[in-house]
């Protein structure tokens, strides 16, 4: 009963001449001995020294099985064969085998990993079931035009008028739980740049009421939130799933490492209750998962001291984490694919309430999604449910409040990359665009099928003056003029202007024309001047798919004739910042902040917060 | 200290050769109980299984593996060699794990008369000729949980 493991084979004549010679490498007979190395997978017979020691043992196993040494255990007769051992200590000798275990990425012999750069959450967690329909999930897109799309097509499949938050959370679960899309998600440059915006993750996650809650009852969070360097550092984690994992992983380590300490459990456990408990339930609300779970135990990792936590929370609720317990939901998702094109191509930009706009985009350029938003207009219900969803509000409002942030998500879609010009032209209207879309009218007129079909007409008018009286319209194109009036998120693809409704976004007017409130989008001949009525559509104007090609020059300067027509009707209502903000300004001037212009910069990019400019201001100055 | 367990249950089936026992074991380290069925590799406290307290124990010896590695190599085996597909009930049972983990462990195989007993049956003319029928039978005790397997699956 003694054996010592398995025989490999026949032995070997491995003490023949050959090996008395001495092959390289010890003095005093170095023998060559055949050892078998087993792993659960398979074996394979090496040929060592009989003196070599484990570490070179394991070198050159490590080249066979290709890992690296340090993930190899090698077991013999039940012991662990550490580095420094020979294989004779150990009783190895010619013929027997010894077992190996490759371990895949942790080491489980408990050594402490650097717990400040845990991150928060496990983007891509492999193990989770896939599901390789995408859901689309429509969260919180301030322009709702993925979200409508989205909602449209999986009523059109069957899963009419459900509530909306629950549809999207289910949604945002099947997505979060195929890693495919969530690598997807995470490599979109568009995502990228959402998350690499520190601000915008910081707004987004105070704007959730229960993480304030949270922020109040512990002032570390906010600590956590407030410093860009952290949040920069876990943004960048994020934004790898690589990275992400290897945090998780660390983290995780770290905290079975505490959990060793005496009282360190205790320590944990509280932390637990505290945190991570009515995150869990901020997060859950959102986004119908947890996202926090390791969020808070990040903050127990480390030295359970609370500052030194500040890398490891990703502060954004991670809703790329599929939460353990979730139960994803098949039925929305594998519905949706069915019903939009390329699978690939309906995904949609999730969790984060800063979706990818930019996803909208490449979603619209299929011909799966023209027919879903088709759909749209048959189904005002599905708009309103969606429009109203509670973090679609603070999206919303998170939008208007930070209009670089805005400015950036229009800006990176497609149709403006294409002309840097319409992004100059949009960047000063996003303030006052935002605050349409908050407004209630926008929303009930997007919702209105009949108001869509009015903008088509008025679309399919400028066509048509276009064709008849080109000399009137120079190179007008409906499409572009439209789009360059406000649609953010219009794919830049050959769609046609008449047709299915493109990304359906309220689009303020260039110029002065600011929120023509409930003056109403309407049919043509609505609007103050009698002009071409497209772009005086005021709130909630869907607007056409865009080609923002080469004819934007003429085409700007005809919308701008347009909108100044208009804008004799309608009196500026954004008047010059200067005079918007000059309160804010002489507040900061006695502050201190004696950069009259960067004042105003920071102002205009805040909107008029004033703690908000200081706080840019501040960042901008070399610290 | 690991110890092994086996539980006994009796099968005479007039195969004219007196069979002590048809043989499930199944091994415990770390104060789980690890073993192999058709549903793949799975665990319970010690004892926890249907089939009860075991019959006998035997010590097969002592390990430095921790329980981390163990469930590391425990999840690669369930995916490779173990798999619950690959349930046979002569060739690649219960035993066959046990042996396969005891050695892991400890470098000691479990006795023989153990692993030798489908060859045993298989060598009497009445087995070979229950042997389609024994061959599709599957085993798995219920009481266990799986190990190491992605999906989850039974």
């Amino acid at each position: 009963m003694a054996e010592n493991g398995e025989s490999s084979g026949p032995p070997r004549p491995s003490r023949g001449p050959a090996a008395a010679q001495g092959p390289a490498s010890a003095p005093a007979e170095p023998k060559i001995i055949k050892v078998t190395v087993k792993t659960p997978k398979e074996k394979e017979e090496f040929a060592v020294p009989e003196n070599s020691s484990v570490q070179q043992f394991k070198e050159a196993i490590s080249k066979r099985f290709k890992s690296q040494t340090d993930q190899l255990v090698l077991i013999f007769a039940g012991k662990i064969l550490k580095d420094q051992d020979t294989l004779i200590q150990h009783g190895i000798h010619d013929g027997l085998t010894v077992h190996l275990v490759i371990k895949s990425q942790n080491r489980p012999q408990g050594q402490s990993t650097q717990p400040s750069n845990a991150a928060g959450t496990n983007t891509t967690s492999a193990s989770t079931p896939r599901s390789n329909s995408t859901s689309i999930s429509t969260n919180s897109n301030p322009f709702g035009l993925g979200s409508l799309g989205g909602l449209a097509g999986l009523s059109s499949l069957g899963l009419s008028s459900t509530n909306f938050s629950e549809l999207q959370n289910q949604m945002q679960q099947q997505l979060l739980s195929s890693p495919e899309m969530m690598i997807q998600i995470m490599e979109n440059p568009f995502v990228q740049s959402m998350l690499s915006n520190p601000d915008l993750m910081r707004q987004l996650i105070m704007a959730n009421p229960q993480m304030q809650q949270l922020i109040q009852r512990n002032p570390e969070i906010s600590h956590l939130l407030n410093n860009p360097d952290i949040m920069r550092q876990t943004l960048e984690i994020a934004r790898n799933p690589a990275m992400m994992q290897e945090m998780m992983r660390n983290q995780d380590l770290a905290l079975s490492n505490l959990e060793s300490i005496p009282g360190g459990y205790n320590a944990l456990r509280r932390m637990y209750t505290d945190i991570q408990e009515p995150m869990l339930n901020a997060a859950q609300e959102q986004f119908g998962g947890n996202p926090f779970a390791s969020v808070g135990s990040s903050s127990s990792s480390g030295e359970g001291t609370q500052p030194s936590r500040t890398e490891n929370r990703d502060p954004l609720p991670n809703p790329w984490a599929p939460p353990p317990a979730t139960q994803s939901s098949a039925t929305t998702s594998t519905t949706t694919s069915s019903g939009s094109g390329s699978g690939s191509s309906s995904n949609s930009a999730t969790g984060n309430t800063v979706a990818a706009a930019n996803y909208v985009a490449s979603i619209f350029s299929t011909p799966g999604m023209q027919s879903l938003l088709q759909q749209i207009t048959e189904n005002p219900q599905l708009i309103q449910n969606m429009l109203s969803a509670p973090y679609m509000r603070s999206m919303m409002q998170s939008l208007s409040q930070n209009p670089d942030l805005a400015a950036q998500m229009m800006l990176n879609s497609p149709v403006f990359t294409a002309n840097p010009q319409l992004q100059e032209q949009m960047r000063p209207q996003l303030p006052a665009f935002l605050q349409q879309m908050q407004n209630p009218d926008t929303l009930s007129a997007m919702s209105n099928p009949r108001a869509m079909q009015a903008l088509m007409q008025i679309q399919q008018g400028l066509q048509t003056l276009a064709t008849e009286a080109p000399g009137l319209i120079p190179s007008f194109t409906p499409g572009v003029g439209v789009g360059v009036l406000g649609t953010a998120i219009g794919p830049v693809g050959p769609v046609t202007p008449i047709g299915p409704i493109g990304p359906i976004v309220p689009f303020t007017p260039i110029g002065p024309i600011g929120p023509i409130g409930p003056t109403g989008p309407a049919g043509p001949g609505s609007t103050g001047s009698g002009g071409p009525p497209g772009p005086t559509v005021s709130s909630s104007t869907p607007n056409e798919t865009t080609s923002p090609t080469s004819e934007s020059g003429p085409n700007q300067q005809f919308i701008q004739q347009m909108v100044q027509a208009l804008a004799g009707a309608n009196p500026p209502q954004l008047p010059n910042p200067e005079v918007r903000f000059q309160q804010q300004l002489e507040q900061l001037n006695a502050m201190g902040f004696l950069n009259r212009e960067a004042n105003l910069q920071a102002l205009i990019a805040t909107g008029g917060d004033i703690n908000a400019a200081i706080e840019r201001l501040l960042g901008s100055q070399p610290s | 200290m690991v110890r092994k367990q086996f539980s006994r249950r009796t099968g005479y089936c007039c195969v004219r050769k007196q069979l002590e026992g048809i043989w499930h074991t199944s091994i415990v380290v770390h104060k789980d109980e690890f073993f192999f069925g058709s549903g793949g590799i799975s665990s319970c406290p010690p004892g926890g299984t249907l089939l009860g307290p075991p019959d006998s124990v035997v010590d097969v010896g002592s390990t430095e593996v921790t329980e981390e590695l163990f469930l590391e190599y425990l999840s690669s085996l369930g995916e490779s060699l173990f798999r619950s597909e690959a349930y046979n009930l002569f060739e690649h049972n219960c035993n066959t794990f046990t042996n396969e983990v005891a050695q892991f462990l400890t470098g000691r195989k479990i006795p023989s008369y153990i692993t030798d007993l489908p060859s045993e049956i298989l060598s009497t003319p009445f087995g070979q000729a229950l042997r389609p029928l024994l061959d599709s039978i599957q085993i798995q005790p219920p009481g266990g949980s799986p190990v190491g397997r992605p999906n989850g699956q039974s």
